[in-house]
């Protein structure tokens, strides 16, 4: 290599000198072709002058040319015509004006010429200097260096561009989301909660690395009714795109340890139909923890989702803070964030459980912007009650409700980031059975999961043209079905 | 093996030599269309300038034929059309020829790794 380098850099200035040459040669070229032209400039010149002056006299005495040697006296006569060659042995006889005016003509073509000429020339002298300054720099001798710096291509391994990374997200959702994280950990549980999350985050983001490949491999297995609970995590977070990830990475730092699966997920869910429609909104109340309940399987999934760090956390405690939330939220304040209600933030889930109206003196959790705000009757209801066929309405028409929730949340996007929902959306999804375990499909997702959806502006669209679809059927379907906390709440009322 | 590939760089070499006299002889012909394209530019020119009642002549061999001025200006206006169709189709030939001798470029390059190649394990062998 280093041969190399140094067999090249004497090549260098020879191939300089050379280019200097070569350059050279062309000035002189031009120069050549200006000094003809200058003659020709010349000589029409003099016949310019020569017409002007012939048809003064009607005849003149010369001397005519006989032959290449002889001279014989003679006149000049009709010395107002005048033949003129046009070029391409074409002739035409004028008189002395009108030669005149061709003569004119040709003196344009010919300056025209020279002018291009000089241009040329001094276009090549610039690039000599040029040339020379190159030479002088490649000798090492002038006053310039030529700053050479040897790659070492095998000592560093080119270290991979985080930006690169899936899971880094851009960094500005990350820190909106961080922020509003920030305000409600630092309420609830205090330093505690931030430490936990900072570290937390950086184990997120390099778990989340890992899982991506494993991801990439499940979402093959992947089908639609996916009753393994990995499965649907995993698949819904390859199929999230990537940005949702490093927002949830941040929400993760909260505590839970799949909870950038999970927010992944719940970015899913904000997205357009996917096919795991019901896995969104088993995703929204897990909280990461090994246990999914779906609610169209009766059979609860234990999850045990590596996500490194904290790989233990039990469902049955994430469970009992869940209602613990619930229950505070339901004392807690009418805004949507009811940091002083929520204590126990181990989970993203915990976060959703932030964003909650209180309607009737009840904590009802904000609907998801991607569920249509009409269908009021949208309920994350018991394992033990919906079939799995109310599950497929419910997640079809969820689906295409949760469209147009996008558009309120983009739209209170800017309102609420940080902030924590401030809308009055009817949420009839009832969280607060957080975690009984029960995965209710077709749950509206909290509006914490619009902001994470920022990335996706083709959402809005599609949520309008499903808005009037799905509203004629949400207020036709809302009778029908009546969960068990609908109920509940209808009683109450 | 040394040898074969030897001849081979010989005949390939000849034949891009070949093609590049083809194509320089192509320029050249290019060329001069050009610059009979600029003399006729003049003269339509200059014919422009002229009135009906100049006599024009053509120079056909040793004979100065008079000439019509406007039959001279359409004269000059069909040569000028046929000097650039000219062109046009030597333009093409041109773009075609460079294309092949760059493909016999390269063809001779690897022809001469090949045999640099080849040279280097002779020497080697002995």
């Amino acid at each position: 290599m280093a041969e190399r380098d140094n067999v090249n850099v004497q090549q260098v200035p020879q191939g300089v000198g050379r280019l200097r040459v070569e350059h050279e040669k062309v000035v002189k070229g031009c120069d050549d072709q200006i000094q003809h032209w200058e003659n020709v400039k010349g000589d029409y010149e003099a016949l310019e002058d020569r017409l002007k002056t012939l048809p003064d006299k009607v005849s003149y005495d010369i001397m005519v040319p006989f032959g290449p040697l002889a001279f014989m006296p003679g006149k000049l006569v009709h010395t107002n015509e005048i033949t003129v060659l046009l070029g391409d042995n074409w002739f035409a006889k004028c008189s002395s004006k009108q030669a005149q005016t061709l003569v004119d003509h040709r003196k344009k073509h010919v300056q025209s010429a020279l002018d291009d000429l000089h241009k040329t020339r001094k276009n090549f002298e610039a690039r000599v200097g040029f040339t020379e300054d190159l030479e002088k720099l490649s000798d090492g001798k002038g006053k310039y260096v030529d700053i050479r710096e040897e790659l070492d291509v095998m000592g560093c391994k080119g270290k991979r561009r985080v930006a690169l990374k899936p899971h880094s997200k851009p960094k500005a959702e990350a820190i909106v989301k961080m922020e509003e994280e920030e305000q409600e950990r630092l309420t609830a549980e205090g330093s505690r909660r931030g430490v936990l999350s900072e570290e937390e985050l950086w184990a997120r983001l390099d778990e989340l690395e890992a899982d991506e490949e494993q991801e990439d491999e499940r979402d093959r297995r992947f089908d639609g009714v996916n009753t393994n609970g990995t499965n649907d995590t995993t698949s819904s977070s390859s199929e999230e795109e990537k940005d949702g990830e490093g927002d949830e990475a941040d929400e993760a730092s909260k505590g839970a340890t799949t909870m950038p699966l999970n927010g992944s997920q719940v970015n899913g869910t904000a997205l357009p139909p996917r096919g795991d429609g019901k896995e969104e909104e088993d995703n929204e109340e897990e909280d990461g923890l090994p246990t999914i309940y779906f609610s169209h399987t009766v059979e609860p999934k234990k999850v045990r989702i590596n996500t490194g760090k904290n790989t233990m956390l039990k469902f049955s405690e994430m469970k009992e803070q869940k209602q613990q939330a619930k229950r505070k939220k339901k004392n807690g304040a009418s805004n949507g964030h009811s940091h002083h209600g929520l204590h126990n933030i181990t989970s993203p889930t915990d976060i959703y459980r932030m964003f909650v109206d209180v309607k009737n003196g009840e904590p009802v959790p904000r609907k998801s912007i991607l569920k249509s705000r009409s269908r009021e009757n949208s309920v994350c209801s018991d394992t033990s009650e919906s079939s799995a066929a109310d599950f497929e309405e419910r997640r079809t028409l969820g689906r295409s409700l949760s469209h147009d929730e996008n558009t309120h949340s983009d739209t209170s996007d800017g309102i609420t980031e940080g902030d924590g929902p401030s809308e009055d959306l009817q949420k009839p999804t009832s969280r607060f059975q957080a975690f009984s375990g029960t995965v209710v499909e077709k749950e509206p997702i909290p509006l914490s999961v619009p902001q994470l959806i920022i990335a996706t502006p083709t959402l809005p669209t599609i949520p309008e043209r499903k808005l009037e679809e799905v509203a004629p059927e949400a207020p036709r379907e809302a009778p029908k079905r009546v969960s068990k906390f609908k109920a509940a709440r209808l009683q109450h009322k | 093996m040394a040898e074969a590939i030897q001849k081979k760089l010989q005949s390939e070499l000849e034949k891009y030599q070949q093609m590049q006299k083809d194509v320089s002889k192509s320029m050249s012909a290019r060329q001069k269309l050009e610059a009979q394209v600029t003399e006729n530019n003049i003269v339509k020119e200059e014919l422009d300038l002229l009135d009906t009642q100049n006599t024009v002549y053509k120079l056909i061999g040793p004979v100065l034929v008079k000439q019509d001025l406007e039959e001279a200006k359409a004269t000059v206006a069909k040569r000028l059309e046929y000097i650039n169709g000219e062109i046009q189709r030597y333009e093409t030939l041109l773009k075609d020829m460079e294309k092949k001798s760059d493909q016999h470029r390269e063809v001779l390059s690897s022809l001469q790794q090949e045999y640099q190649r080849a040279q280097g394990r002779a020497v080697g062998k002995a």
